[in-house]
């Protein structure tokens, strides 16, 4: 059995040859883009670049996510980013991105699963994902996995996030998953999740929707349980 | 003063540029001849050095020819013979726009008032046949003071001959004179005078040899006087930009295909580059041997044309792009002909900002955009894109929307909006359902629970297309807020009146 001796030797033998192999890698905030939605931005500052964030929110009902991330793609193409939206079930809508303000010139739609491939429309997002990170000069990758069966997502192995986390950790590009749970644990930068509140009306219109965001991990610290950033969402016909 | 690029056996070096670059090199070794004619009567009517050493001389037939040795035997492809010219006259038109393209395989340029631009003759002859090397070429190079004379050097002399300005005569006095190509009876008649150089035919006197030969006579003279003037007739600028390459033995697979692909793209681009232009559109055609036998009918031709969005001059992203492309193609037949044509246009100009974000480089993006069409698909079942950018289109309906080619070149600034608002996820196709309808929407199925009604908005009432049965569409839309376990949500359901059926069309996430 070893010794503490010995293993204070074994330490000292290794860190001469491998000066760095015990020290811990302190991430840094390297920049980000703001949501548009002043709470969200407060409390977070933003979706941070070089890492990999989630957002989720329930399937079934209203939680605000795609909204964010439409904002998100607004601030992010205003900011003259080329951004990209992996489509998992082709459930894009170009007019409330138009109303979100989203340039759409300078945003790449992949639809997945519109046609009979080798790859499933999961395993296409995956890659299309993957190859859009490699190549580099996209200001932010969204990937919507939001209508994909919870089990299936459940199933992507953990190294395939940890291997995002680490390829767009070099890339000044911030890739966001839409999911409705958070799966990508230790290897995500920031997650979120959203709940939506009663909708507010006006005579015969919906005019707004209250949502709540709740900060489940940041780049940083420990994230404040109590911290749960508020926002309203306006209709389009009322905005 | 004039310059004289010259390609010993055309046809031999026409059908060697096309091949990669090692196995140019083991063919130039190697005997090769270039045949014409019917299938019982091929004659040789080119070959190349290594040939020549073996015994194989013009006129053989191919019979002949293999019995003498090892040699690789080619027929002749007129294509490509022209597009070699074509490629010879782009080279000679770095260095000067007048040219001439005197025949198979000449070519003149007035290289007068170059010097500035060049440096001295033999560092301007050093550079056309640097360039030459670039297109594949092996020529010989002649500059002299008249284009005749140049011409007469670069056939009997190999690499560079520069003759100074006055001493023509002089340098072309020892040249033989089958140099001239004199009709053959002249050229009996010049043999039993026992005249067989050019200095010897220059000597004689003019009278008496107009006398007896006729104005040809006189003309061979004075190409041996060095006594010819004339003015350059200059060749038209050539906008095709074609290359094809026939298999000696049909290739099945995109690996073998790919060599040859990218040895012709090569060809485009550095012609592409030697007139300062670019590409916007390839079309590729191959043809297959089809066999007699096979009973079923099949196009004998893949032809495809691959529009880009930027102009690109590169051979190597042309090559991923092709590749990529022709990967999701499946071929009956073997391929035993290969065309490749570039659509000239000019190249793109690009100033990116210091201080701006970072934008895909244009050429790479272009690839990856093909190797995702090629993961995800090209189109979906309604000729929709799956790749691209979106565009809302102008319409009542609310579904319609467009996909545009995406280009990190062609973004447009956007309206800057401030305020937030709810989106839309839609469910393509819409989602059918069942609702319990009082005055207004009381519950509604989503899966397969009825979910209760919270408060609904409505009805909207659209339709368009009412002119054309098959397209026609009416609808009327509700916003509804339905009570589900994880909280309010809030639906967007339509009635169709024209199916009689109600449809969910998305979710306000």
């Amino acid at each position: 059995m070893a010794t503490p001796a010995s293993a204070v030797l074994l330490r000292n033998e290794i860190e001469a040859r491998i000066p760095a192999a015990f020290s811990f890698c302190t991430r840094q905030h390297r920049g980000s883009i703001p949501t548009g939605i002043a709470s969200i931005d407060d409390a977070v500052r933003g979706i941070p670049l070089h890492a990999l964030t989630e957002i989720c929110g329930s399937n079934l009902a209203s939680s605000g996510k795609t909204s964010l991330v439409m904002s998100l793609l607004a601030r992010a193409t205003q900011q003259d980013n080329f951004c990209a939206l992996i489509d998992g079930q082709d459930a894009f809508d170009p007019a409330s991105a138009e109303a979100s303000g989203v340039n759409l010139s300078r945003l790449l739609w992949v639809r997945c699963g519109k046609t009979k491939q080798k790859l499933k429309p999961l395993e296409q997002a995956f890659k299309v994902a993957d190859m859009l990170v490699q190549s580099a000069g996209f200001g932010l990758i969204v990937v919507d996995l939001c209508d994909f069966p919870e089990r299936l997502v459940r199933r992507v192995p953990h190294t395939s996030w940890f291997r995002f986390s680490r390829v767009v950790e070099r890339q000044p590009t911030a890739l966001v998953f839409l999911e409705r749970e958070p799966h990508a644990t230790s290897c995500a930068g920031l997650v979120l999740s959203l709940k939506s509140r009663p909708a507010v009306g006006k005579g015969n219109l919906f005019t707004q929707c209250g949502m709540e965001a709740g900060i489940l991990r940041t780049l940083e610290r420990k994230p404040p349980q109590a911290v749960r950033p508020l926002f309203s969402l306006r209709s389009q016909w009322a905005a | 003063m004039f310059a004289c690029l010259y390609l010993a056996d055309f046809p031999v070096q026409a059908v060697l540029r096309c091949e990669p670059e090692q196995r140019r090199e083991l063919l130039t070794q190697s005997g090769i001849v270039i045949l014409e004619g019917s299938a019982s009567n091929n004659r040789v009517i080119s070959l190349n050095d290594a040939a020549r050493q073996l015994g194989i001389e013009l006129g053989m037939t191919k019979l002949q020819a293999q019995s003498c040795g090892s040699v690789l035997a080619h027929q002749r492809n007129l294509q490509s013979e022209d597009a070699a010219q074509a490629a010879l006259l782009d080279c000679a038109r770095m260095f000067s726009p007048r040219v001439e393209s005197t025949a198979p395989g000449v070519v003149i340029v007035d290289v007068d008032g170059t010097e500035k631009l060049f440096g001295p003759l033999q560092r301007l002859a050093a550079r056309i046949l640097e360039q030459s090397r670039e297109f594949g070429f092996c020529m010989n190079v002649a500059i002299a003071a008249d284009p005749d004379s140049a011409s007469c050097a670069a056939r009997s002399w190999e690499g560079i001959t520069i003759i100074p300005q006055g001493r023509e005569a002089q340098f072309l006095g020892r040249l033989p004179v089958e140099v001239l190509s004199p009709a053959p009876e002249v050229l009996d008649t010049l043999e039993a005078w026992g005249i067989r150089n050019l200095g010897a035919l220059a000597e004689l006197p003019s009278v008496p040899l107009v006398e007896r030969l006729g104005q040809e006579g006189l003309r061979l003279q004075k190409l041996a006087r060095a006594e010819t003037s004339r003015t350059l007739i200059l060749a038209e600028l050539n906008d095709e930009f074609l290359e094809n390459f026939e298999f000696e033995d049909p290739v099945e697979s995109l690996d073998s295909l790919s060599f040859i692909l990218n040895r012709l793209l090569q060809q485009l681009c550095t012609r592409l580059l030697a007139r300062a232009l670019a590409t916007n559109e390839l079309r590729v055609r191959l043809d297959f041997e089809v066999h007699q036998l096979q009973t079923e009918a099949k196009e004998e031709v893949y032809e495809r044309v691959w529009k880009l969005p930027l102009p690109v001059s590169d051979a190597k992203v042309l090559l991923r792009l092709t590749c990529l492309e022709l990967e999701g193609c499946s071929f009956f037949a073997p391929i035993k002909r290969l065309t490749v044509q570039a659509t000239p246009v000019k190249p793109r100009a690009s100033q990116g900002g210091l201080f701006a974000p970072a934008t895909p480089q244009a050429e790479q993006l272009e690839i990856t955009l093909a190797r995702i069409r090629g993961v995800v698909g090209r189109e979906d079942e309604n000729r929709m894109p799956c790749v691209g950018s979106p565009r809302t289109v102008d319409s009542h309906y609310s579904g319609s929307f467009a996909v545009h080619a995406f280009s990190s070149e062609h973004a447009v600034a956007g309206l800057c909006i401030e305020r937030p608002v709810v989106a839309l996820r839609k469910f393509r196709p819409a989602l059918e359902t069942k609702v319990e309808f009082r005055e207004k929407p009381h519950s509604v199925m989503l899966g397969k629970r009825s979910l209760a009604v919270l408060a609904a908005s409505g009805p909207w009432s659209t339709s368009g297309h009412w002119w054309n049965h098959s397209a026609a569409w009416a609808h009327e839309e509700w916003d509804v807020a339905l009570k589900t376990s994880d909280g309010p949500g809030l639906y967007r359901i339509y009635f169709d009146r024209m199916r009689t059926q109600w449809f969910i069309a998305g979710m306000f996430d």
